[in-house]
C-alpha cells in the first residue's frame, strides 16, 4: 500500500494552517444580534463604537432599511432628484461619523426633529450607512433600492411589491 | 509473450514499473491513478460528512426542547444552510463519482480511466469547492439562506456582503468537478469496456452510472447558470430576479429545481447500482429481470427530469400544471417499484447468504421504501400544500436519501473494502454499527413525520412549549444521536480492520464481476491481461479467456466498440502530471475573484488559457497507421 | 364535495383522537377546521391506507425471501447460472400492476381534491388583504360601512361557514401563508399576486406561521387566527373599524403623548391620533388581539413593556428599534396601549 503523503505535509495541513486562518478571521461580515445597543450619541470622531457599526456590513445594510422606513429615502433616496443626493457631496467633502451623526439628528427643515425621534441605535445604523454611500457603486444602490420598492417610506407606502 | 511463472513475474514488474507514481509527496500531487484518486476523494467526503453530521447534532440538540437558547437564530441559520449544502453538493454527489472512479475501470477490466488527468482535476477542483464553503465556516461569514437560497431574501437588498456569493460559487466548483467526472466516467463505460462486454452484458451498477452521469450533464448547467445570475444581480445588477426591475423571483426557483430535482436521482441512482451488485454476489445468481431493471434505471433518469415543479407546489402556479406534475411524479414510483421487485426477488430465488453487505441492503430496503411512500404523499399538489415545508418533509428526504443512499454507501464500503484493503471488515462490529445507525435512524426521523402532521415548520430555530412538539423533538435527537455513535462504531471497524481484519484473497465473497479477478488490493496496474467477456456473469463462468497484446513497457489501454465491445485500437494511457492540479487552482483563483469583481472573469482567463495549453501540449506525432490516419 | 362533509369530518375523528395530550392541535393538518383542511385530510388518510398496504407487501416478500437467507447454512454455495423464473416473471406483472392501480387511484383521488380546491373560488364572500414583511403580517379588511380598508396585524378574524379570499403580498421576500387547521399553505411571493381560498367551519382559535425560509427570524412569524360566528366577526370588523379610543386617565394621557410625540409614531399607526407611520404593524386595537410580536408573547402589560424596551432579547435581529423610556414612561405607555381595545 503506498504512503501517501510524508509526515510534514500531514503536520504542515493539520496544524499550521488552521491556525492560520483563526487569526485573519474577518469582522466584516460579522453578524451579532442581541440586546446590546448604543445608548448615546457618538463621543467624538474616534469613539471606539464607530468601528463597529461603520465597518460591519449588517450595520451598514440596516441603515439603509431604516433609511426608507424613517423617510430618508423619500428626499435621498437613489431616485431624488440631484440637489438632495447625498452620494456626490459626500464624495467630495468626506465627513467624521460624529459630523454626520450630528447632521442628520439635529436635521435642518424637517417636520420632526430626528434627535428625539430615531433611536439611537438606528441613527448609528442610519449614519454608517450615509457614510457608506460614495463607496456603492449608482447602478450597485438602484438594484438595492428596487429590490427594496415594497418597503414603506416613512409615512407612506406605496403598497407591496406587485 | 514467454508462459510459466517467470514470464508472469516479468510481466509484473514491466507492468508495475509503466504504471507506478512517483514518490512522496510529489507522487501525491501528480497520481493520475484512479484508485489513488478515488480513496482520497472518499475520505474527503467522509471527512465532510462527518463534518455536516456535527452540525446536524448542533441543531439537533438545538431543537430537543422547546424554547431553548443555546443556538440564536443567526448561527442555527448558518447550521442548516451548511448541513444541507455539504450534504447535497459536497458529500452525496461526489462520493458516489468516487465510488465509480475506483471502481468503473476495475469492473471493465481496465487499467484506468479514459481521461486520467481529468479525474485529478475533478478531485483539485472538487477540493476546492469544500474549501470555498468550509474555510468561510471558519472565517465568520458562513452563508445562511439555507441550501437554495432565493431571492430576494438572497438578492443585493436583503442578503448585503458575500456570504451568498460564496455558496453560490461553491456550486459552480463543485458542479464543474461532477461534470468533469460524469465526462470521465460515459466515456470509459462506453469505450473502453473489455472485449466482448456488450452493452447487454454490462454489470447494472456500470449501467446506473452511465444513466446518473447522463443525468449530471444535463441537470447540472441549470444550477451554474441560475447561481451565476443571482452572483450577476449582486456584482452588477442585473435585474434576473428583480421584481420591480421586470425580473422573476419564480425563474430562479424553476432553474435551480430544474437541476434539484434530477440531482436526488443522480444521488440515488448509483445507489442503486451499489445494491443489485451487492444482491447478485449474496443472492449467488445473476439478477432477476435484468432488462427491467435496464429499462427501469433509464426510466427514472429520464422521468427524473419532468417532476421539478413538486418542489413548487405551493408558490401558486395554475392548477391543473400542479396536477400534470402530481402524475409525473407518482410515475416515477413505477420504475422504482419494479426494482425492488426484482432486488426481492433475487434473493428469494437464489441460493442467499447473510453477510454484512446483505444486510444493509435489507436496511435500505424497509428504509427507502417508508421514504418512497411519504413520497407518493407529497407528490399529490394538493395534500403538499400541507406538508410541504414542515418536518414531514425533512423527514421523507432523509428517508429516502439515507435510506436510498447512505445505506447502500455504506454497505458498499463492507463489500468492497476487502478489494481495496485485502482484508475484511469485522462482521461483529458491522451488524453492531449497521443496528445502531438504522435503528438510531428510525427513532430519530420517524418522529419527524409526526411533527410534521402536527404543525411543525422546517428550518425554524426554536418553537413555542404550548405547540407540545417538545417531546418528539427529543426522540428525534434521542435517535440521532444512536445514529451518530453507529456511525462512529463503523468508522472505527473500518481503521481497525485495516490493521488487524481477516485477510482476503481476490475474491472473498464469490461475486461473478471483473474487479474480483485482480488481487485484493489491486496492483497500480490492475489487471495482468485484459479479459474478454462472454456472459453476464464473466467470474461464474469455468474458463476466461485473456486477450493479449496490451503493452507492458507503458501505459496503454486497450478501446473497444460502443456496442459490440469489439477491440478497435490501442490508446496511450496518460501517466502522471502537474497539471490538473495547476488547472484547478487557475480555475479557482477566477471562481473566487469573480466574487469581488467581474474583471476576475477576464483575468482569470488567462491562466487558464495558459495552464490548458500546457495540459492539451501534444506529445507526439499525429498517427500515420490505424484508424485515425483517415484524417 | 359537500354531500360527504360530515363523512369526512367523522372519519377525521381517528388521527384527532392522536392528538389528545399529545399535541396542542391549534396548528396541525390532522384536526380540521375548514373544508380544505378536511378535504386534504381525506386524502391523507385515503394515501395512508394505500401506502401502508403496499408497504406491508413489500416487507412481507422480503421476509420471504430472508427466511430463505437464513435458513441455508452453506457458506459459499454454488452460483445458479439460469434459474427457472416463471412465476417470477409472473408475479412482476401482478407487482407492477398493483402498483399502477394503485398510482392511478392516489393520482385521480388527488385531482379529485384539487378540483375541490378550486371550487372554493365560486364561493367568496370576503376578501382580506394579507401583506408578509420581515418577520409579521399585516392583515387588512374592507369595512362594509365606510368601504375603506381597516388594518390590523398578526391576527386574523375569519367568519364560519363562508369563504373567504385571502389576498397576498409580500413586502420584502418569499414568505408563506399557513393556517394547517384551515387549509394549505399559499407562498407570498414578491411581484406575483397569489390568493388562497379557505372556508373554515369550526369555530375558535388557531395559529398560523409562516411557511418558508424568511430571513433570521423566520421561526417567529406566526400569527394568530379566530374562527368566528357570522355575526361576531361583522362586531369583531365594526370595532377594528373605529378610531383608537381617547386616554382615559392622566397615566395614558402621558402615554398617548409620548407614543404619537415620540419614537412610536414615526413607524406606527394609532388611527385618529398623529401617529401616522407605515413601516409598523397597526396599533389602533393591539389591546384587543390575543398576542404581540407576530404571535409569540401573549398580549399583556408585561410583555408590552419587555417588547417595547428590549425587542431583541425576545425576537433577535427583529426591526423592532429598542425604544429606552424612563420607568414611569415605560409603564404610562404600556397603560395607555393596553387601553386600545
Amino acid at each position: 500500500m503506498q504512503r501517501y503523503a510524508s509526515f510534514t505535509f500531514r503536520a504542515a495541513t493539520s496544524l499550521v494552517l488552521p491556525g492560520v486562518f483563526a487569526l485573519v478571521a474577518c469582522t466584516k461580515e460579522g453578524r451579532t444580534l442581541g440586546p446590546e445597543q448604543p445608548l448615546t450619541p457618538p463621543v467624538g470622531a474616534s469613539d471606539k463604537r464607530i468601528g463597529v457599526f461603520q465597518n460591519n456590513l449588517y450595520q451598514v445594510s440596516q441603515g439603509g432599511r431604516y433609511f426608507s422606513w424613517y423617510g430618508c429615502a423619500g428626499c435621498h433616496g437613489s431616485t431624488a432628484p440631484n440637489s438632495h443626493d447625498l452620494a456626490p457631496d459626500l464624495a467630495q467633502h468626506p465627513r467624521a461619523f460624529d459630523a454626520i451623526y450630528a447632521m442628520i439628528a439635529d436635521h435642518p427643515r424637517v417636520p420632526v426633529h430626528y434627535r428625539d425621534r430615531i433611536p439611537t441605535e438606528q441613527l448609528w445604523q442610519i449614519t454608517a450607512y450615509v457614510r457608506a454611500l460614495p463607496a456603492t457603486k449608482p447602478e450597485l444602490r438602484r438594484r438595492q433600492d428596487l429590490d427594496e420598492a415594497g418597503e414603506p417610506q416613512g409615512a407612506q407606502w406605496a403598497g407591496p411589491v406587485r | 509473450m514467454s508462459a510459466g511463472a517467470d514470464g508472469v513475474e516479468l510481466r509484473r514488474a514491466e507492468l508495475a514499473e509503466a504504471w507506478r507514481d512517483p514518490p512522496g509527496l510529489w507522487g501525491f500531487l501528480v497520481t493520475v491513478d484512479h484508485k489513488r484518486l478515488a480513496a482520497r476523494y472518499i475520505v474527503t467526503t467522509m471527512f465532510l460528512l462527518f463534518l455536516a453530521g456535527l452540525l446536524a447534532m448542533d441543531m439537533r440538540i438545538q431543537l430537543s426542547a422547546p424554547g431553548l437558547h443555546r443556538m440564536g437564530p443567526q448561527l442555527y441559520n448558518e447550521s442548516f444552510s451548511l448541513h444541507g449544502s455539504t450534504m447535497l453538493f459536497l458529500v452525496s454527489v461526489p462520493v458516489m463519482e468516487a465510488m465509480a472512479l475506483w471502481l468503473v475501470p476495475l469492473m471493465l477490466g481496465q487499467r484506468n480511466m479514459a481521461f486520467p488527468r481529468l479525474a485529478a482535476f475533478s478531485y483539485w477542483l472538487y477540493l476546492g469547492g469544500a474549501l470555498m464553503l468550509w474555510v468561510p465556516h471558519a472565517l465568520d461569514i458562513t452563508p445562511d439562506l439555507g441550501w437554495f437560497e432565493y431571492p430576494p431574501l438572497s438578492g443585493p437588498g436583503y442578503a448585503p456582503g458575500h456570504r451568498v456569493d460564496i455558496w453560490a460559487q461553491m456550486i459552480t466548483f463543485t458542479e464543474v468537478a461532477a461534470l468533469a467526472a460524469s465526462v470521465n466516467i460515459i466515456a470509459t463505460i462506453l469505450k473502453l469496456r473489455p472485449p466482448g462486454m456488450t452493452l447487454a452484458r454490462m454489470p447494472l451498477f456500470l449501467w446506473a452510472m452511465l444513466i446518473a452521469s447522463l443525468m449530471t450533464i444535463f441537470a447540472l448547467p441549470a444550477i451554474m447558470l441560475t447561481t451565476s445570475m443571482l452572483i450577476a444581480d449582486r456584482l452588477v445588477a442585473t435585474h434576473f430576479f428583480s421584481p420591480s426591475g421586470g425580473g422573476d423571483v419564480l425563474l430562479f426557483q424553476h432553474l435551480y429545481w430544474f437541476f434539484g430535482h434530477p440531482e436526488v436521482y443522480i444521488i440515488f441512482i448509483p445507489a442503486v447500482g451499489f445494491v443489485s451488485s451487492i444482491v447478485e454476489t449474496f443472492s449467488r445468481r445473476p439478477i432477476f429481470g435484468y432488462p427491467a431493471m435496464v429499462l427501469s434505471v433509464l426510466a427514472i433518469g429520464v422521468l427524473a427530469f419532468g417532476l421539478w415543479v413538486h418542489h413548487m407546489f405551493a408558490v401558486g402556479l395554475p392548477r391543473l400544471g400542479n396536477d400534470f406534475y402530481t402524475a409525473a411524479s407518482m410515475t416515477i414510483a413505477l420504475p422504482a417499484g419494479v426494482q425492488i421487485f426484482c432486488w426481492i426477488a433475487t434473493i428469494f430465488s437464489g441460493r442467499p447468504r447473510m453477510a454484512t453487505p446483505l444486510l444493509w441492503v435489507v436496511g435500505f430496503l424497509v428504509t427507502f421504501v417508508i421514504g418512497g411512500m411519504s413520497g407518493i404523499m407529497t407528490a399529490s399538489a394538493p395534500l403538499d400544500l400541507q406538508l410541504t415545508d414542515t418536518y414531514f418533509v425533512v423527514a421523507h428526504f432523509h428517508y429516502v436519501l439515507v435510506g436510498g443512499a447512505i445505506f447502500p454507501l455504506l454497505g458498499a464500503f463492507c463489500y468492497w473494502y476487502p478489494k481495496a484493503t485485502g482484508r475484511l471488515m469485522s462482521e461483529r462490529l458491522g451488524v453492531l454499527a449497521f443496528a445502531l445507525i438504522v435503528g438510531g435512524f428510525n427513532i430519530g426521523f420517524f418522529p419527524m413525520h409526526v411533527l410534521g402532521l402536527w404543525g411543525m415548520p422546517r428550518r425554524v430555530y426554536t418553537y413555542p412549549a404550548e405547540m407540545g412538539w417538545g417531546p418528539l423533538n427529543m426522540l428525534a435527537t434521542i435517535g440521532s444521536t444512536i445514529a451518530v455513535i453507529g456511525g462512529l462504531v463503523f468508522v472505527a471497524n473500518a481503521l481497525w480492520s485495516y490493521w488487524r481484519g481477516e485477510r482476503a484473497g481476490a475474491d472473498p465473497w464469490g461475486g461473478h464481476t471483473l474487479e474480483w479477478l485482480c488481487p485484493s488490493p489491486p496492483p497500480s496496474y490492475n489487471f495482468d491481461s485484459t479479459p474478454t467477456v462472454r456472459s453476464i456473469t464473466p467470474l461464474w463462468e469455468p474458463e476466461l479467456l485473456a486477450y493479449d497484446g496490451i503493452a507492458t513497457t507503458k501505459r496503454e489501454l486497450l478501446v473497444t466498440s460502443v456496442m459490440e465491445a469489439e477491440p478497435i485500437y490501442r490508446q496511450n494511457s496518460v501517466g502522471p502530471s502537474i497539471w490538473p492540479l495547476v488547472a484547478a487552482v487557475a480555475v479557482s483563483i477566477l471562481f473566487v475573484g469573480s466574487i469581488f469583481t467581474p474583471w476576475a472573469l477576464v483575468w482569470g482567463a488567462l491562466p487558464i488559457a495558459i495552464t490548458l495549453s500546457l495540459w492539451f501540449w501534444p506529445t507526439r506525432e499525429r498517427a500515420k497507421t490505424g484508424p485515425l490516419r483517415k484524417r | 364535495m359537500g354531500g360527504t362533509g360530515s363523512m369526512r369530518r367523522g372519519a377525521a375523528l381517528v388521527p384527532v383522537m392522536l392528538l389528545v395530550g399529545a399535541c396542542s392541535g391549534v396548528q396541525s393538518p390532522l384536526a380540521p377546521a375548514g373544508e380544505q383542511a378536511a378535504d386534504q385530510l381525506w386524502l391523507f388518510q385515503l394515501m395512508l391506507w394505500v401506502c401502508g398496504i403496499l408497504y406491508l407487501l413489500v416487507v412481507g416478500f422480503l421476509g420471504l425471501a430472508l427466511v430463505r437467507v437464513f435458513r441455508n447454512t452453506s457458506r459459499l454455495a454454488e452460483p445458479e447460472l439460469a434459474p427457472a423464473d416463471r412465476t417470477l416473471d409472473r408475479s412482476l406483472l401482478v407487482w407492477a400492476s398493483i402498483i399502477i392501480a394503485g398510482l392511478t387511484l392516489l393520482a385521480g383521488a388527488s385531482f379529485v381534491v384539487d378540483r375541490a380546491l378550486a371550487a372554493a373560488q365560486a364561493r367568496e364572500a370576503l376578501r382580506v388583504r394579507v401583506t408578509a414583511h420581515q418577520w409579521w403580517w399585516r392583515i387588512a379588511y374592507r369595512d362594509p360601512a365606510s368601504g375603506r380598508w381597516v388594518e390590523t396585524a398578526n391576527e386574523l378574524h375569519l367568519p364560519a361557514g363562508r369563504t373567504a379570499r385571502i389576498e397576498l403580498a409580500s413586502a420584502d421576500v418569499i414568505h408563506s401563508f399557513w393556517v394547517p387547521n384551515v387549509a394549505g399553505k399559499m407562498d407570498v411571493i414578491p411581484g406575483r399576486a397569489n390568493a388562497i381560498d379557505v372556508t373554515p367551519h369550526r369555530l375558535g382559535w388557531f395559529r398560523g406561521q409562516c411557511a418558508e425560509f424568511c430571513g433570521v427570524q423566520h421561526a417567529k412569524m406566526a400569527f394568530d387566527v379566530k374562527v368566528d360566528t357570522p355575526a361576531e366577526f361583522a362586531a369583531w370588523l365594526a370595532t377594528q373599524a373605529r378610531s383608537a379610543a381617547a386616554p382615559a386617565d392622566p397615566v395614558a394621557a402621558r402615554g398617548f403623548q409620548i407614543v404619537t410625540q415620540g419614537q412610536c409614531a414615526m413607524c406606527h399607526v394609532v388611527r385618529g391620533t398623529a401617529a401616522a407611520g407605515r413601516p409598523g404593524p397597526d396599533l389602533t386595537h393591539i389591546a384587543s388581539r390575543r398576542s404581540i410580536a407576530a404571535g409569540i408573547l401573549s398580549m399583556n402589560r408585561g410583555n408590552l413593556q419587555g417588547w417595547i424596551a428590549q425587542p431583541q432579547a425576545l425576537k433577535p435581529g427583529t426591526m423592532m428599534p429598542a425604544v429606552t423610556l424612563e420607568p414611569g414612561d415605560a409603564d404610562a405607555v404600556a397603560h395607555y396601549l393596553e387601553q386600545l381595545k
